[in-house]
């Protein structure tokens, strides 16, 4: 068995006391660092060697393992590293390959900020590892609470990418009554009119309380985000389109807390907001995935421009990437995934 | 922060890659000190992986507690493995089976090995099982032929894009079968399968002695266990929440598979002839 192929290598982290598991992809010009082959090298070539770039850690989405959803983040993951951007993929305690039992209120978890310190510690160990300038934390929707609490508990922490993030603390799990009700709205016309109705009076709603929060709004996580955005932390929020949405803004009677928090960000934050057209939740869907890594690559060059990359190698990079792409065809949105936090806010 | 090489000497898990033809293979070996026996787990099949990777890790850690060694892996073109799903044939994924099951079996010391195989790695496994790989077969949901198990996950996955869509946006599964069936391929959870894939799967099929136990019994004079799952199973069978149903407790699934397993390795080891 080989830890090293190609362009990656299986790396071993301390969690807190247990090991976590992940997957380095090195950047176009450090595929050669590593002494490929050789499964007892451990200590290989290119964990020695002293990158002195800014590097991207993936972080679960919810209990999924590092590849995500359609191995979309083994996609993003290699297109950061053809672009010259080190990227690690990591399982969080319990979940994917690493140690540890994940909780069974893995929801609740998350959303109160307890994976904040492991994720902050991979982070460090990372950066100290291979002579890194800082680390990117990337997550996808609960992932994306995530990474915004370890990032606000890192001082390696360069910047966040939070693909669908969300601010409120949602249900474990909906009641049956209401799921098969929402089920019930999507497939008959009569549901599709009271489903309307329902919207507009949630609307009224909002409108009477005016810009107060929701009773269920996650406050630790919105003062993590005032921490860091006001403080001009760099940061790319992706939003896919909702269910019952208009592009960025919120389905009708929802709140919107992406309007919100931008305002809590501040005249001095570095946010970028961008509406990622024919996406799934999941992001995991070609058309998802092809604009996210677009969209990713130009926030990082422009964040993070590279002084010590060399471009022969990213051009070789990219056309592996590229014959890759122009051999898919493009095909219509797959769905989000019903186990997801967002369902049910 | 350790590094792998010092890490291993600890570690009781042990990842790497195999190569194969284009490809590289990701494995997890759970090494254990003198096994009872060695299980080759051939898992559920692209995102059906995703849904059920914790309960199919926890079965892993389950069987090695006992002392029995496991070696789990992605699929060619999947999860950790290299190479590219769209060209990925039933032939490669069998040869991955072979491979790994060639590697594992001649590992010392000596133990009975146990292939088990859920949904289409049922398909897998058992069709290794019929070429002559394997001193025991553990089938979980195993479906008569691979198109069953394309279906089962293509129904999962239309069941959740209709929680996204209203009126006459919903398609149902007929909807998409059709349009697989007309020449177009189909993105299902971000794998696109090609229509090679839909349409070569008709043909490949569980053996028939596997249908049931006797039969299997009959015709291999190897122990053969076939377990269907239920909804209570989920996400390992059709159904359940990801983020929630993959957290729960499925002692009452392993235990009793641990525990056939674990009788079998040792009417082996004691050179009980199988009846």
């Amino acid at each position: 068995m080989l830890e090293s192929i190609g362009n990656r290598e299986l790396i071993v982290l301390d969690g807190l006391g247990v090991r976590l598991r992940g997957t380095y992809h090195r950047p176009a010009d450090r595929t050669h660092d590593s002494t490929t082959g050789d499964s007892t090298a451990g200590d290989s070539a290119a964990s020695r060697t002293k990158l002195n770039r800014t590097g991207v850690l993936f972080v679960n989405s919810l209990s999924l393992p590092r590849a995500a959803s359609g191995d979309s983040a083994v996609y993003w993951a290699d297109s950061m590293a053809a672009h010259g951007y080190p990227a690690f993929r990591i399982d969080l305690p319990g979940l994917g390959d690493s140690e540890g039992e994940a909780s069974p209120d893995l929801l609740d978890t998350i959303s109160s900020g307890d994976l904040a310190a492991v994720g902050a510690g991979a982070a460090k160990q990372l950066v100290q590892r291979f002579g890194l300038t800082g680390m990117v934390i990337f997550g996808h929707c609960a992932g994306a609470v995530s990474a915004l609490f370890a990032g606000a508990a890192s001082s390696e922490c360069a910047g966040l990418i939070l693909l669908d993030p969300y601010f409120h603390l949602p249900q474990a799990k909906r009641p049956k009554v209401r799921q098969e009700l929402s089920d019930w709205a999507r497939r008959s016309r009569v549901g599709a009119f009271l489903s309307n109705s329902y919207d507009r009076a949630r609307k009224l709603r909002l409108a009477l309380r005016g810009s107060a929060l929701p009773g269920n709004a996650n406050s630790a996580l919105l003062a993590r985000w005032k921490q860091v955005a006001a403080a001009g932390l760099p940061i790319l929020l992706l939003k896919a389109p909702g269910i019952k949405a208009q592009g960025s803004k919120p389905r009708a009677g929802e709140f919107d807390y992406i309007g919100y928090v931008l305002k809590l960000a501040g005249r001095k934050s570095r946010v970028s907001v961008d509406f990622v057209e024919g996406a799934d939740h999941s992001f995991a869907n070609h058309a998802g995935r092809k604009a996210v890594e677009r969209l990713i690559a130009g926030w990082l060059t422009a964040q993070f421009p590279l002084t010590n990359f060399s471009p022969s190698a990213r051009n070789v990079s990219l056309l592996r990437v590229d014959k890759k792409q122009n051999e898919s065809r493009e095909s219509q949105a797959a769905p989000a995934d019903l186990g997801c936090a967002l369902e049910g806010r | 922060m350790q590094n792998q090489h010092h890490l291993n000497e600890q570690l009781e898990e042990r990842a790497g890659y195999f190569p194969v033809s284009g490809a590289h293979l990701y494995a997890v070996l759970h090494e254990v000190e003198k096994p009872v026996a060695r299980v080759l787990l051939v898992g559920p099949f692209a995102s059906e992986r995703h849904n059920s990777y914790l309960p199919w890790v926890r079965w892993a850690r389950s069987l090695a507690a006992e002392k029995i060694e496991v070696l789990r892996y992605d699929y060619r073109g999947i999860g950790e493995s290299t190479g590219d799903f769209e060209q990925m044939t039933f032939a490669d994924w069998s040869d991955d089976v072979r491979l790994l099951a060639a590697w594992f079996a001649d590992r010392t010391p000596h133990a009975p090995l146990v292939l088990h195989g859920l949904g289409m790695g049922a398909v897998l496994a058992g069709r290794a099982f019929d070429e002559g790989i394997g001193d025991a077969l553990l089938l979980w949901s195993a479906p008569a032929n691979a198109n069953q198990a394309l279906r089962a996950t293509l129904m999962r996955w239309v069941g959740l894009e209709q929680i996204f869509k209203f009126g006459p946006d919903r398609k149902s599964a007929s909807d998409y079968i059709r349009e697989l069936e007309q020449g177009a391929p189909l993105e299902v959870d971000g794998y696109r399968w090609p229509v090679s894939l839909w349409r070569d799967s008709f043909e490949f099929m569980l053996p028939a002695a596997l249908e049931n136990e006797e039969r299997a019994a009959e015709k291999y004079e190897r122990p053969v266990r076939i377990v269907k799952l239920t909804r209570e199973a989920a996400p390992l069978a059709k159904g359940g929440l990801v983020g929630y149903d993959d957290l729960k407790d499925f002692n009452w699934l392993y235990a009793p598979n641990r525990e056939w397993i674990a009788t079998v390795a040792a009417q082996m080891n004691k050179g009980v002839a199988y009846a």
